[in-house]
């Protein structure tokens, strides 16, 4: 993809990567991507934990296969509880938070109600060297304000019993999504940002939008998403370069 | 009004609220609690109520008596939870009043499991409950369409003072895709609701609602009535949408909700290839459009009217109905909550044309005789 060099891409110092957001913030796609992502560029091991016990469908779960190819292990409920809606955290997960190896992506449901299970893990978590990241579009009914996401965000740490570390901008609205769309979007998330006072880690964007528009007028680093838990009628776009 | 991103079963829940429909009664269920999630949340910003009762049964029924009152009534449920409600609907459809059912379908019979289906079309669309009774049932495809649909069913409960049910596949509870609202949503005119409704009686005669008449020619009369109403449904409500149909085509599909949309993939690879093949959509499934369907089901050059569905085949007998043996029906289905693929469907059309034209150069007097 030619597109790829003219952005930042987006950087870790910490191990363990927590996605959290509002309900149908994009948390799953872009834990996703970022684990494709880092399998791609790092030597290191990438681990993804499916951690969604709020929704029945278009879960991380379903891209475990694509993962595997990459190289990227996947935590999930085995044999028929893959398809279950049931709060149900596999012993491993408790044992990859304790000891990472390489990076490990946490894909947690939405809203508090999904950050719930954060709690029952807590005490597995080290002091310090994780990320909570906020997944945030602009465009969902509850985070389209500045008062409704900052709500979303404290119920999350609420329930969660964890600090934000950073934001992640994710504004789109599926195949409608414009420049203008992200443009605006990231703009709400910076307001977002000043007023939690939280840095925007990255902004993600599909990359037939991203290669539409100027880098110089986003001022973060960026991962270019390529969609992958997909309607039953759409067709994977072609990746290009891998 | 801006796009925004929604859940099928958030913009539904919204356009309820858009509708007037402030009354909302329910017991969770995947998958669409997100109804119950939503409006939980938005009920009390628009000073309307919001009750989760203890049961499906319960809700049938809270459902019943809301709706005596005139006031506009929702609920919402998945497979198992509509079966619950099926009595209280019945007695509702019994009693003509109107209130709003949406049945975000999900893998049958029994609890079967919480992916998508569209297996309960035989439970909507041919009575649920006992009785000579129907509903009027809206199929969506998309999220907008669920969206101006239960604003539509809104209005359609309130004309013919019937049950109303909205049925969509499992996706659409649990798909997310960009919608836009009404900006000034207006209903056409209905008919006062104060000649039956339930207001109290204070200076006027009490008014009673009810299914029961053990008179058996007074009950027959209310039978003749419900009939009558669905006559005019027939008349006035059918709607469907048809995509790439043409001269050209070799095949029909016929396929609703979602799994219409499959189908559109499919068309759409298949015209690239060269072959031509139509989609019929029923957007209401009762009444069913059979008259419409009839007419581009016979086209000339159409072979073989193929239906797709998230079941073992129950729409088709609608189809089939609706053609009268004047084209050969095929079905093909996945069920359990596990949705075709387009590589799946185009399989088959391909499979369906092949045999097609080996009959027609290898038995061509069996077909003449079949035909006959």
């Amino acid at each position: 993809m030619s597109g790829k060099t003219r952005f930042t891409p987006p950087q870790f110092s910490n191990k363990i990567l927590i996605i959290v957001g509002g309900f149908g913030s994009g948390k799953s796609e872009v834990s996703v991507n970022l684990a494709a992502y880092l399998a791609r560029t790092s030597s290191e091991a990438v681990t993804i934990a499916d951690l969604d016990v709020i929704n029945p469908y278009f879960r991380s779960r379903e891209a475990a296969s694509q993962l595997a190819s990459l190289g990227v292990k996947s935590l999930i409920p085995g044999g028929e509880n893959v398809h279950a809606d049931l709060p149900i955290v596999i012993p491993e997960v408790k044992g990859a938070i304790e000891e990472p190896g390489g990076t490990l992506i946490l894909d947690v449901g939405g809203d508090d109600l999904g950050a719930r299970v954060l709690s029952s893990l807590r005490d597995a978590f080290p002091a310090t060297g994780y990320d909570l990241l906020l997944t945030h579009n602009a465009n969902r009914p509850f985070t389209s304000d500045l008062e409704g996401t900052l709500k979303v965000m404290s119920e999350i740490e609420g329930a969660s019993r964890m600090k934000f570390t950073g934001i992640i901008c994710n504004t789109h609205l599926m195949k409608d999504t414009t420049s203008e769309v992200v443009l605006t979007g990231l703009k709400q998330s910076r307001e977002v940002s000043a007023t939690a006072n939280v840095p925007i880690v990255f902004l993600s964007a599909v990359t037939e939008v991203l290669e539409t528009m100027d880098p110089e007028l986003i001022d973060c680093p960026i991962l270019p998403l390529n969609r992958s838990l997909l309607k039953p009628w759409e067709r994977q776009a072609p990746t290009g370069g891998n | 009004m801006a796009k925004v991103l929604m859940k099928g079963n958030e913009a539904i829940a919204e356009a309820a609220i858009r509708a007037g429909a402030n009354n909302y009664f329910c017991y969770p269920i995947t998958p669409q609690t997100e109804v119950a999630e939503y409006l939980a949340k938005r009920m009390p910003e628009v000073g309307g109520v919001f009750l989760q009762a203890e049961s499906e049964v319960a809700v049938g029924n809270i459902v019943f008596g809301a709706a005596s009152t005139g006031k506009r009534v929702f609920t919402t449920s998945s497979s198992p939870g509509i079966s619950l409600m099926q009595e209280a609907i019945s007695y509702m459809a019994g009693a003509q009043l109107p209130c709003v059912i949406l049945n975000i379908m999900r893998g049958g019979p029994g609890l079967g499991g919480i992916l998508p289906a569209q297996s309960d079309y035989f439970q909507a669309t041919k009575g649920g409950g006992h009785g000579d009774y129907r509903l009027l049932v809206l199929a969506p495809s998309t999220i907008q369409e669920a969206v101006d649909l239960t604003m539509l069913a809104c209005h359609l409960a309130d004309k013919y003072r019937n049950p109303v049910m909205i049925i969509g596949d499992g996706m659409i509870g649990q798909m997310m895709e960009p919608v836009e609202f009404p900006e000034n949503y207006t209903e056409p005119e209905l008919p006062t609701k104060d000649t039956w409704a339930a207001t109290g009686a204070k200076g006027r005669k009490p008014r009673v609602i009810k299914s029961l008449f053990l008179d058996p020619y007074k009950l027959e009369d209310n039978s003749v009535v419900l009939y009558n109403k669905y006559q005019q449904m027939k008349k006035d409500e059918v709607r469907f949408e048809l995509y790439k149909t043409s001269t050209k085509n070799k095949v029909l599909i016929v396929s609703y909700g979602t799994m219409a949309r499959i189908c559109q993939t499919v068309i759409d690879e298949l015209e690239e290839e060269g072959v031509s093949v139509g989609l019929f959509r029923p957007i209401t499934v009762y009444p069913f459009p059979e008259a419409a369907l009839e007419k581009e089901a016979t086209r000339k050059n159409i072979d073989t009217v193929l239906t797709v569905e998230m079941s073992m085949g129950q729409m088709v007998e609608d189809v089939e109905r609706a053609i009268a043996r004047r084209r050969p029906v095929e079905f093909f289905g996945r069920t359990g909550g596990i949705v075709p693929t387009p590589d799946e469907v185009k399989k088959q059309i391909k499979e369906l044309i092949k045999k097609k034209h080996g009959a027609k150069t290898r038995q061509s007097t069996t077909k003449s005789k079949k035909k006959g």
